[in-house]
């Protein structure tokens, strides 16, 4: 009896330490963006895009100083690795000029193969945007009102809560290393709101479980947490590891046009695992979660509507 | 024992039925999955082109000695009737070797056309595999944006030069028409009140969705003419229908088969154009605005244009008849050997042009070219221009032609515009993306071996941990990929993209989740100390609501995605969201008949053993 209750104080002291180094990472990533800003792709900038290869090796400078002589306006060369070349130029009369495709490609030691080439208006990028924000706001409101009425308010805040500080400490990582934000990270970020809800959901669900048995009216709050902490512990690290697993395959095979979107969902399974444990659990417990309440609060109809299937 | 033969006749009876459902769903999407082992395969499609009279087809073996010697290998080619099919080692210059035929022969159509390589079983039943986006099939996409505003503008000038020409053509002194900032406005004296009553209705039946206010101004009567909100949003849809379908007739002129044109969004339209690799000439066709009208001079009441050849000619606003009844164009040459385009006109049309050259024989006729362009401040602005006034020889017919063209080529595209109708808005190009073949094969490539490591590694993992319930969790997983695949075929309008393949990844370390869900909960029930049968029905039970509120959630924001999203990031919310009606099909339902089945099998051995 000793043993159970000075582990699950452990546990519990565990949960208020990552929840607190979890506050310290929102803080800083809110930080770096705010300094830094987010290095936004092509989607959003508007812009020209040109990806070619190379038949053999060439110089980074000496290509460079070759499409500057056969091309007026400013752009920027980037290497991609294994003589891959990535341009990009700002939306403008002067980047509408194809000469100096036809120039890398006769060349004889460029020798160089276009790839694919993009072109996209800078209200396009500006549209693109808005809209990327607004399906994520739309989402998690939409989310919110589905756990409302599934749980009690105080685990669907934890939950939201969680779910927050997962997309801001994914959208700080990628303006700490100013890695391209494109729509297809976008797209990663509401994915990650599907991913971080279910591992809260997963908790939340065993914590409410717990709460309704009778026998547990005595037990302290943090105890019961921590007991449907460790009863879906295993659950959560399987199910984070082979979610890592395949995602890691993405980023390792599936080349440069998902390397963003696979960062991306990476570090927000990782940061979700964690935050569903620290945050979507512990907030509950901090804003007076007990047994009592979900006594009091169960009416009949919220009773049927938990009991759905 | 008893109990437990009682509990084997109950689920055997209460479940069958259900189990031989499961059964039939599953072996369908199979059967719809199995196209995607045989992929389409592009062929060069070479025909005699249709505004060629003398037909000259080049021979088999010369049109397979050309492409061997530029480089092309073929691999296999047919004949059929009007048609030579030619297949290439590889496929992916098929675009190249397009414009290779096409400069080489200029008198052939040179498409190319995708073939099915599954058996014939299959293809009778209407089953293909997975539409490929662009990012995998290599092509050209487009987004254009149709001014809007720069059409109801264009539409109101209309209104107001034809209002001009009402007038006098009523006689209908005493009334005025004058422009203003949000249209313009026809005034009239108290005495011609009859007269402006004659002309507003004649205005509406040619412009329905105009609206009018009246208002008195002392001794004038101002009608304030304007679109509202509901004529403007009518009109703005019918410029849009308008413009889609002139647009995909431009694109099927222009020899691209499966191609996507859709609206995007109020004012977009979004084209994706497979297998294409050169935009250049698609630009031109589809962005070109260039629409004709036939005009009578007038010089009372006239709108002055300006001539090609010079100077300023006046015409009646109101055409004889315009581009949209062209039901034909071709291009020819006239007896100085100067192009000309050959048109052939709609029953409306012709009886208009013979009514009209009938009562107007010896008089001249003028031919307006109109154009949207960009001005060098980036505004667009239509250009006309009259291009030919020609007098009325004759009683003309349906059938007369264009002299007076600049070049062949623009003989050539103004034939093709004609054809295939004109754009009444003026569209410019947002967004443009070229995808190369070889790097939609990369793509692929890449794609599908990340799909095969991350399954791989989730298969070992879940074998090494579970043991034997971790081997239905992966004939679940492998059926689920397979169901998934299959359902992907069968759906229409479904199409994979490069984050279409991360999200069949992802979905496949995310199925193994629900049946992760339903074992931990077996265990903790068997450590409850229940017997394994129970355990197993309580652990399915138990897990249900975890599993559904997890899924749910996860589907609000695929749903989400799909609504917003466009081309790509589509494709992902598509797959996640198939993907988790699957994963809780295989992972709850077909997991659950197969734990229970192979318990069964258990407990009958373990029965027979205690008998012994």
């Amino acid at each position: 009896m000793l043993n159970t209750f000075f582990k699950c104080e452990t546990g519990s002291r565990m949960r208020y330490i990552g929840l607190l180094i979890s506050a310290m990472f929102v803080l800083l990533s809110v930080f770096t963006i705010a300094q830094k800003g987010l290095n936004f792709g092509l989607d959003f900038t508007g812009g020209y895009l040109t990806e070619f290869t190379t038949s053999q090796g060439v110089e980074l400078k000496q290509l460079e100083q070759f499409i500057a002589k056969n091309h007026q306006g400013e752009f920027e060369l980037t290497a991609q690795g294994n003589n891959h070349f990535q341009l990009t130029q700002a939306p403008s009369e002067e980047a509408n000029n194809d000469a100096w495709k036809t120039a890398i490609s006769q060349n004889p030691t460029i020798n160089a193969e276009v790839l694919s080439s993009a072109y996209i208006g800078s209200q396009v990028g500006d549209e693109l945007f808005e809209q990327g924000c607004l399906a994520l706001f739309a989402a998690m409101v939409a989310v919110m009102i589905y756990l409302a009425v599934r749980f009690e308010w105080r685990l669907a805040l934890g939950s939201v809560v969680a779910l927050l500080h997962d997309l801001v400490l994914v959208v700080g990582l990628f303006s700490w290393l100013q890695i391209e934000f494109n729509l297809t990270v976008l797209a990663s970020l509401l994915a990650i709101i599907g991913y971080s809800l279910n591992d809260s959901i997963i908790v939340g669900d065993r914590v409410r479980e717990l709460l309704r048995i009778p026998t547990n009216i005595t037990l302290k709050p943090s105890s019961i947490i921590n007991s449907a902490i460790k009863s879906t512990l295993t659950r959560t690290l399987i199910t984070s590891g082979t979610t890592l697993a395949t995602v890691a395959s993405v980023w390792l095979l599936a080349g440069t046009p998902l390397q963003g979107f696979a960062i991306a969902l990476f570090a927000g399974i990782v940061v979700g695992t964690l935050s569903s444990i620290c945050i979507a659990a512990t907030l509950p417990e901090l804003l007076g979660l007990s047994a009592k309440n979900y006594d009091k609060q169960v009416d009949q109809q919220t009773q049927a509507l938990m009991d759905m299937p | 024992m008893l109990s437990l033969k009682k509990d084997k006749k109950q689920f055997k009876a209460k479940f069958k039925l259900s189990y031989v459902a499961m059964l039939i769903v599953l072996v369908l999407l199979a059967i719809s999955a199995l196209p995607n082992l045989y992929p389409n395969k592009s062929w060069l499609q070479i025909s005699a082109a249709s505004d060629v009279k003398t037909q000259v087809m080049p021979s088999t073996e010369n049109l397979v000695s050309f492409l061997n010697s530029q480089g092309f290998e073929v691999s296999e080619s047919l004949k059929d009737q009007a048609n030579i099919n030619v297949l290439l080692n590889t496929p992916t210059q098929s675009a190249q070797a397009q414009a290779a035929l096409k400069s080489n022969f200029p008198n052939t159509q040179v498409k190319i056309v995708e073939h099915a390589t599954s058996p014939i079983w299959l293809q009778e039943f209407g089953l293909s595999p997975i539409k490929l986006g662009l990012d995998l099939n290599g092509g050209v996409l487009f987004v254009l944006d149709v001014d809007l505003n720069k059409a109801i503008d264009e539409q109101l000038l209309s209104a107001y030069q034809q209002t001009k020409a009402i007038i006098v053509k009523q006689k209908a002194y005493g009334v005025k028409a004058k422009q203003t900032n949000q249209g313009f406005e026809i005034s009239a004296l108290e005495n011609a009140g009859d007269k402006l009553t004659v002309v507003i209705k004649e205005l509406k039946s040619r412009f329905e969705n105009l609206t009018t206010t009246t208002s008195t101004n002392g001794n004038l009567q101002v009608v304030k003419i304007s679109y509202s909100e509901q004529g403007r949003s009518a009109f703005d849809k019918e410029v849009m229908s308008q413009t889609l379908t002139t647009l995909r007739s431009r694109i099927e002129e222009l020899g691209i088969t499966e191609a996507v044109t859709q609206r995007q969004g109020k004012q977009r339209i979004r084209i994706e154009l497979p297998g294409v690799q050169d935009p250049a000439e698609a630009k031109r066709i589809i962005g070109a605005t260039a629409s004709l009208g036939f005009y009578q001079l007038k010089e009372r009441g006239g709108q002055t244009f300006n001539l090609q050849s010079g100077g300023t000619i006046k015409l009646d606003p109101v055409p004889i008849f315009t581009g949209e009844h062209i039901n034909n164009a071709n291009i020819g040459r006239d007896d100085w050997g100067k192009p000309l385009v050959q048109l052939s006109l709609d029953s409306q049309g012709g009886d208009a042009m013979s009514a009209f050259s009938k009562a107007n024989i010896g008089k001249p006729m003028a031919t307006l070219h109109s154009e949207y362009s960009q001005n060098a401040k980036g505004e667009v602005v239509k250009k006309s221009e009259v291009i030919n006034v020609a007098n009325i020889a004759q009683h003309l017919s349906s059938r007369f032609s264009i002299t007076n063209m600049q070049s062949q080529q623009a003989a050539a595209d103004l034939a093709l515009l004609l054809r295939a109708g004109s754009l009444t808005a003026p569209v410019t190009i947002v967004h443009e993306q070229t995808i190369g073949p070889s790097l939609g094969q990369d793509n692929i490539n890449n794609g599908l071996a990340a799909l095969m490591l991350g399954m791989g590694l989730t298969l070992a993992f879940m074998a090494l941990w579970y043991r034997r319930l971790g081997l239905i969790a992966n004939v679940a997983l492998i059926l689920n990929l397979t169901s998934l695949v299959g359902l992907m075929s069968l759906l229409p309008g479904v199409v994979l993209t490069l984050p279409g393949i991360a999200g069949l990844v992802l979905t496949i370390g995310m199925a193994v989740d629900t049946n992760v869900i339903i074992f931990e909960r077996i265990k903790e029930e068997r450590r409850k100390g229940r017997p394994p049968y129970q355990a197993i029905q309580e652990g399915y039970k138990q897990a249900a609501n975890t599993i559904l509120d997890a899924n749910i959630t996860t589907m609000i924001t695929a749903i989400i995605l799909y609504g917003i999203g466009y081309g790509p990031v589509k494709g992902f919310a598509i797959t996640l969201a198939l993907g988790l009606i699957t994963s809780v099909f295989t992972g709850v339902y077909v997991s659950k008949y197969l734990s229970q089945s192979l318990y069964l099998k258990l407990g009958k051995k373990a029965g027979v053993n205690a008998h012994a």
